[in-house]
């Protein structure tokens, strides 16, 4: 029983995790808040349930085309809500993701329509651990989280590429001078960010129905996520993902299936009030 | 009061004429827009609220929906469970919100900048499960249904047309009150902490009781919000108080432009009448809107009002430039 609870409680966390991960990148490359993100969650679950129910396709198939279509997206999203606003106030490019979340669940209402939905597990099947019985898609959802960041990790921190994008992400003006070309390397950070998190969609699919508001809560805990582990952040992304989607599966069973996602949010705000920057974050003093 | 010069006559004039407009409109509409109308005066009231905090003080809350729902709730609790005057629920509901923010606020305001705003966000989310699972409280998951009407004495509001001029009332009433805060030195706290804590905290202003009364003023409107909305719609439930509508609100005041109250107006009426010309969109209606919320951003980052005073600032410019450049011929 612990030991299900514990697999399951993982891999709600590292998909919450994803998500928080590709929320920390877009905030370190240019300093937003992304309100839309959870929608892409939800965007890459629907874009897979074409390929892979309309269309026939083998799951692993869908789930590739699905990758790279939702990072295309998410360059599109840069230039349509980020781009046109980079030199305004951080609230108005707030209100503008928060117009795309709606455009985006409406969207995915039009062409899919509201039923509930479902796609192939990428594994079918149980499989016994330690004298516990578990679906093989959790196993797998750990297994492929895992190998997803840790690749992003290499990419950012061991490779030019992401020397680029971490520069972009420090000083936009000093990059540049650099010969660094800013808008690519943003482009690339919004591709990577929402690639990883529609990525995260896909393999919550199978476990939870897809419905156009499914990335609402989601997006919301991963916030809380990345908040608990410190905002700015990788590890603590990944961190806080991990705790809360544990304290979400063991709350639920000990103390009450209805308050689980009230506890979660109890948990965020004791943490605020102990340890406001974060697991991980700097202490950073206010400037005059 | 101010001289009598042209300019305030005109502002007179016009102040009566919408003033005689706006008591006219019940005869001249169907109920249904009368409806229409009282919820886009509710949802005044909620973006006024956040004009307070938000607006005046600087601080981004996500949470006006659920102190909203407070107020909703206390009303159907006093004045339907235990059978108290209506009148006696609305004050409770004002009281009572603003004690909750006010309280609230010494922790969630020990966070800053958007550290607040997630603390908000997660506050939201804790009242939306409580409301949707206490069912002591709150009904649980069904709601609270068949809620009596508001009442003076023995005059009951049984009609929208009576309910509109109930709820126009009490607008009116608040935005009077918000624009003599604006003017006032608490007002200008707020503002001073919205510009800058450190200089505000060295000119003598406490920054976490400002912020709280700030947060307290806007629970108090939240809270005359909610009980109107559960007298007028009789039935209240969870869904009417979750995370996407407080997210409007937010939407709605930048919009409108944060810098006034008239921008909450102006945003309150757009959000609510678009839907009604818009009908004729159906399904595609949510879409646009969500695309027409981004658009608008981009092509104004400070709302319709502050737009207009950039556009209205040009034109001044473009005058003055005209009239040099006639004296140097």
């Amino acid at each position: 029983m612990i030991i299900q609870l514990i697999v399951t409680g993982i891999s709600l966390g590292v998909v919450y995790g994803l998500i928080g991960m590709g929320m920390v990148l877009i905030f370190r490359a240019v300093g937003i808040v992304n309100f839309a993100q959870g929608d892409f969650l939800m965007l890459g679950a629907f874009i897979c349930f074409a390929f892979n129910q309309k269309m026939g396709m083998p799951i692993w198939l869908s789930f590739a085309i699905t990758a790279v279509l939702i990072g295309l997206s998410g360059i599109v999203f840069q230039y349509i809500t980020y781009w046109p606003l980079r030199n305004a106030q951080d609230k108005a490019i707030i209100v503008s993701t928060l117009g795309a979340s709606i455009a985006l669940r409406e969207m995915t209402k039009l062409v899919w329509g509201s039923t509930p939905q479902t796609i192939d597990p990428l594994k079918g099947g149980i499989v016994k651990i330690a004298g516990a019985f578990l679906q093989w898609q959790y196993v797998i959802i750990i297994i492929f989280a895992a190998l997803l960041m840790s690749l992003v990790y290499f990419l950012l921190e061991k490779t030019l590429l992401g020397n680029i994008m971490q520069a972009t992400a420090q000083d936009k003006y000093a990059a540049s001078l650099m010969g660094i070309p800013i808008a690519v390397a943003i482009a690339l950070t919004f591709f990577i960010s929402m690639l990883i998190t529609g990525a995260g969609g896909v393999m919550l699919a199978p476990i939870f129905f897809i419905t156009n508001t499914m990335g609402v809560l989601a997006g919301v805990k991963a916030f809380a996520a990345v908040v608990i582990g410190g905002f700015g952040s990788v590890q603590g992304a990944i961190i806080g993902g991990l705790l809360i989607g544990l304290i979400e599966v063991f709350a639920g069973t000990y103390i009450s299936t209805t308050y689980k996602d009230t506890v979660v949010f109890a948990v965020l705000i004791i943490s605020l009030l102990v340890r406001p920057q974060g697991l991980f974050g700097e202490k950073i003093a206010e400037k005059a | 009061m101010g001289r009598i010069n042209r300019k305030n006559l005109v502002l007179l004039f016009l102040g009566v004429l919408v003033l005689a407009l706006l008591i006219n409109l019940p005869n001249t509409s169907s109920i249904y827009m009368v409806r229409v109308l009282n919820m886009t005066m509710i949802t005044y009231l909620a973006v006024l609220s956040l004009y307070v905090v938000f607006g005046m003080a600087g601080q981004s809350s996500f949470a006006q929906c659920g102190l909203m729902g407070i107020g909703a709730y206390i009303t159907a609790n006093v004045s339907t469970r235990w059978g108290y005057p209506p009148i006696l629920g609305m004050a409770a509901s004002m009281l009572g919100t603003a004690l909750f923010a006010f309280i609230i606020g010494f922790a969630l305001f020990r966070l800053r900048r958007f550290y607040f705003s997630f603390s908000t966000i997660a506050l939201m989310t804790i009242l939306n499960g409580i409301f949707a699972n206490w069912t002591k409280g709150t009904g649980g998951p069904v709601g609270m249904g068949n809620l009596v009407q508001f009442s003076v004495g023995n005059f009951i509001f049984n009609t929208e047309a009576k309910y509109y001029y109930l709820i126009l009332g009490f607008s009116i009433a608040a935005s009077i009150i918000i624009w003599k805060l604006f003017r006032s030195p608490l007002g200008r706290s707020f503002m001073a902490v919205r510009d800058n804590e450190t200089a505000a905290s060295c000119m003598g202003v406490n920054i976490l009781l400002t912020k709280n009364i700030a947060f307290a003023i806007s629970g108090l409107l939240c809270g005359l919000a909610g009980s109107l909305f559960a007298f007028l719609s009789g039935y209240i439930s969870a869904t009417s108080f979750a995370l996407p509508q407080s997210q409007l609100y937010l939407v709605v005041i930048m919009i409108g432009g944060s810098s006034s109250p008239i921008g909450a107006l102006i945003g309150s009426i757009l959000i609510n009448l678009l839907p009604e010309w818009l009908r004729f969109l159906k399904d595609y209606m949510m879409l646009i809107y969500g695309v027409g919320i981004m658009g608008l951003m981009i092509v104004l980052p400070e709302g319709l009002v502050g737009g207009g005073k950039d556009l209205y600032a040009k034109l001044i410019k473009w005058k003055r430039s005209r009239a040099d450049a006639e004296q140097g011929l």
